[in-house]
């Protein structure tokens, strides 16, 4: 598809709900899964869809992101005159360029996008946990000879109220949008997955910034903006494992799912591969005290204890005598003996030490943030 | 700091008619080792973790294995604007009697060595597992007497073949000659005997010249043994190696090293170290470990499915092993599949392997049952396809 559709991944986002795991991260760089990060499903959809140039926004703690992401070499994304480019705030004459919002961290990063020249521009969100193919929506937004479509998620008429919901008509021209809706007339809830025809969105943009400059937010001011001037706008339905994962609960709901055997995510479908940065590391060692059910473990790991349907990430050390029920452990977790942890989310690098407890509840969720020290020094094995 | 000081000549044509089958279609370079590397993971490794970007890769008979592992070098950082992998064909079949093939043959490696522009190169191979510091032997070989330096490793002489290649150390230290293991009498204290490891060191203007007069010969004499006969004219300093080890040239050596492995220390110490091993990084998902799996003493790679039972074993990517299957002190390489209720015991199967249900395979420790990649297994009938050695 070369230029003629560019990709933005918002990747600002504090993720505040999120609490002690993004403290010092963007949402977007938030271990998922064993050995990726959020960012990469909207990366590698991005690469599978064939969208090859990508700007990825970020604002807040960008570190850890602007780490895992380099060249883009990682998901394919590294090809000359083309490829991913991280995008932060910067200053310029005309002031500093923080983002106020979705639409306003378009606006401040025009340049970027004009250098391509694309006809159409995508908007991605960086935290979803999703595998979709963008050029099946950008057949649909072409053949329907729209201005703006919207992907959306059909869910439950209860779920609706939690979600901004588009009405349509029966050519699934949306109509109406309202976000959070008490009693909602459909089940379409926005994926914040857009595509515009950019010439037509840029006007919008600029426009709004040369007068009153409220087109920040893509939800609550471009989309009601594009209905209100009749702007052809649709609604690209799709179908599929899609989570958004901005709560502690949902994270670690997301990765639960992640170890049913048949979730419909699929991760193991090599036609459609979600990809990331990683490093080569040691294979894992299962030890001779080790019990390792119902559970996914990756390379660098090192298993003395009894792990039951949870998800261990990169490099974890689990020390002989510890028990993990129902958790999820992030990258560099060393976990000493006789621990144990049960409904629990153990953040990067955190050290849990010999005989501490980490215990949470279906519904509370325990959590120990990036770098944190639990109990005790852990005695090397 | 200039990082051309040293270069590297990695050779990979190397005698595997003793690994067979699993040489079949790949040097012994790129035998998968311990659930996740190929063996010249170790001396790409080395030569990367000590600054060294020029690389002159000499490639073997079946070359396609190597170039997808080792593609740009950037796994081993060297793929950068200076320098980076440089790899010539393989020529060893042409007829050597021919002068014109027997100036290709030198040609090759003089114009990598002056290309290279570095005041030293190392000599080694690709059979190794070690975890050697090029630094440290550049700083010995600074300071030594001698203008080569040789690496060995002292092991007991019932670890090793009677004829494999051993140092003879004289008393001031000085490496004299190469031979036999079976003719070196071993250390009245130790009991060991130092092992050559095919590893050499020394200044590029001397390999240059050491090329170029073999040119001007009337026979023809290949890069390993213009450096044995320097090695007996100049005599060598012996750098002697500590760390783990395993000169992987019999299917034995390559089933105990990697059994080695399953020993937590040997695993901390030579995977884990300063010096890291670096590999071709894969895009894989996370192996999964089902409910009533029962692994013990293992390593395993990503991307398998586990339903049965492992117990010290190695078992490489993307591996299934079915429900109420055994694996026991095996080695199980990239995408073979062990169907129900089948029982495995000293067994080597190569990539691909399908193992139909409910068949039993037992190999000896002295003579694991090798399976050849991809081949089905799939009745009791089947089991003969198997090679001891």
């Amino acid at each position: 598809m070369s230029t003629e559709m560019l990709a933005m991944i918002l990747a600002g986002g504090q993720g505040s709900r999120l609490g002690k795991l993004t403290k010092s991260t963007a949402k977007p760089a938030v271990p998922f899964g064993g050995r990726y990060r959020i960012i990469d499903f909207a990366l590698s959809n991005c690469f599978n869809s064939g969208v090859n140039t990508v700007g990825v926004v970020t604002q807040y703690q960008p570190l850890e992101l602007n780490a895992h992401i380099q060249n883009g070499a990682s998901w394919g994304l590294d090809e000359k005159n083309a490829g991913v480019t991280v995008l932060q705030p910067f200053a310029s004459r005309e002031g500093e360029k923080w983002f106020q919002g979705t639409a306003h961290a378009i606006y401040q990063n025009i340049d970027y996008i004009d250098l391509y020249q694309p006809k159409y521009i995508l908007i991605l969100s960086g935290d979803h946990i999703y595998k979709m193919d963008y050029e099946a929506m950008f057949n649909y937004h072409k053949a329907k000879k729209a201005a703006l479509t919207v992907g959306v998620l059909p869910v439950s008429m209860e779920e609706a109220t939690r979600f901004g919901i588009m009405n349509t008509d029966e050519t699934e021209r949306i109509i109406e949008f309202e976000e959070k809706p008490k009693k909602p007339k459909s089940n379409l809830a926005s994926m914040g997955i857009y595509i515009f025809n950019w010439p037509t969105l840029k006007k919008y943009l600029v426009d709004s910034y040369s007068t009153d400059g409220k087109m920040e937010d893509f939800g609550k001011d471009v989309i009601p903006a594009y209905l209100s001037h009749n702007e052809p706008t649709y609604a690209y339905a799709f179908h599929g494992y899609w989570k958004d994962v901005g709560t502690i609960q949902s994270l670690w709901q997301a990765n639960m799912e992640f170890l049913e055997p048949n979730n419909e995510l699929n991760i193991g479908d090599r036609e459609w591969r979600i990809y990331s940065k990683n490093d080569a590391l040691p294979p894992m060692y299962v030890t001779k005290s080790a019990k390792v059910n119902n559970s996914m473990v990756v390379d660098g790991c090192y298993v003395a204890g009894d792990i039951e349907h949870t998800i261990l990430s990169q490099n974890v050390k689990v020390g002989s005598g510890t028990v993990i029920k129902d958790s999820m452990v992030m990258p560099n977790a060393v976990i000493g003996k006789d621990v144990t942890i049960d409904h629990a989310i153990i953040g990067e690098r955190a050290i849990i030490g010999d005989g501490a407890s980490v215990i949470g509840t279906e519904d509370d969720i325990a959590v120990v943030g990036f770098q944190e020290v639990l109990g005790k020094e852990v005695e090397d094995e | 700091m200039r990082q051309n000081n040293v270069s590297a000549i990695i050779d990979l044509n190397e005698p595997s008619d003793a690994l067979l089958p699993l040489t079949q279609f790949r040097p012994v370079g790129t035998l998968p080792f311990a659930g996740r590397y190929r063996l010249i993971d170790f001396p790409l490794s080395a030569i990367s973790n000590a600054g060294i970007r020029d690389v002159g890769m000499f490639m073997p008979r079946s070359a396609r294995s190597v170039q997808d592992h080792v593609r740009s070098g950037d796994a081993w950082n060297l793929d950068s604007i200076r320098g980076g992998i440089f790899t010539f064909p393989y020529v060893a079949n042409k007829d050597y009697s021919d002068p014109a093939n027997r100036r290709r043959y030198y040609d090759d490696y003089l114009t990598f060595l002056r290309k290279s522009d570095s005041s030293y190169t190392i000599v080694i191979g690709a059979r190794n597992v070690d975890n050697i510091n090029v630094q440290e032997v550049q700083q010995f070989h600074v300071e030594g007497n001698n203008p080569i330096t040789v690496l060995y490793k002292r092991q007991l002489p019932d670890k090793v073949n009677a004829n494999e290649e051993a140092l003879n150390i004289s008393d001031a230290g000085d490496v004299t000659t190469i031979m036999k293991a079976s003719e070196i009498t071993p250390d009245p204290v130790n009991h060991m005997v130092p092992m050559h490891m095919g590893v050499y060191f020394l200044r590029t203007s001397l390999l240059i010249d050491l090329l170029q007069n073999a040119s001007q010969r009337e026979e023809f004499i290949r890069l390993p043994e213009i450096l044995h006969e320097a090695l007996e004219v100049y005599n060598a300093n012996g750098y002697e190696y500590t760390g783990f080890y395993a000169n992987i040239n019999t299917i034995k050596r390559y089933f105990d090293a990697n059994m080695a492995m399953l020993d937590e220390a040997n695993y901390q110490a030579l995977l884990f170290s300063q010096r890291e091993i670096f590999t071709k990084n894969l895009n894989e998902i996370p192996t999964f470990f089902s409910k009533g799996s029962d692994v013990n003493t293992s390593l395993l790679g990503t991307g398998c499915r586990i339903e049965g039972q492992a117990n010290h074993s190695v078992i490489f990517r993307r591996v299934i092993i079915d429900r109420s299957a055994k694996v026991e002190n095996s080695i199980i390489m990239q995408g073979s599949k062990i169907g129900p209720g089948s029982k495995l015991n000293y067994v080597i199967l190569d990539k691909g392997v399908v193992i139909g249900p409910h068949l039993t395979i037992e190999g000896t420790p002295e003579k694991p049952i090798i399976f050849e990649k991809n081949m089905s297994v799939l009745r009791a009938s089947d089991i003969k396809k198997g090679v001891q050695h």
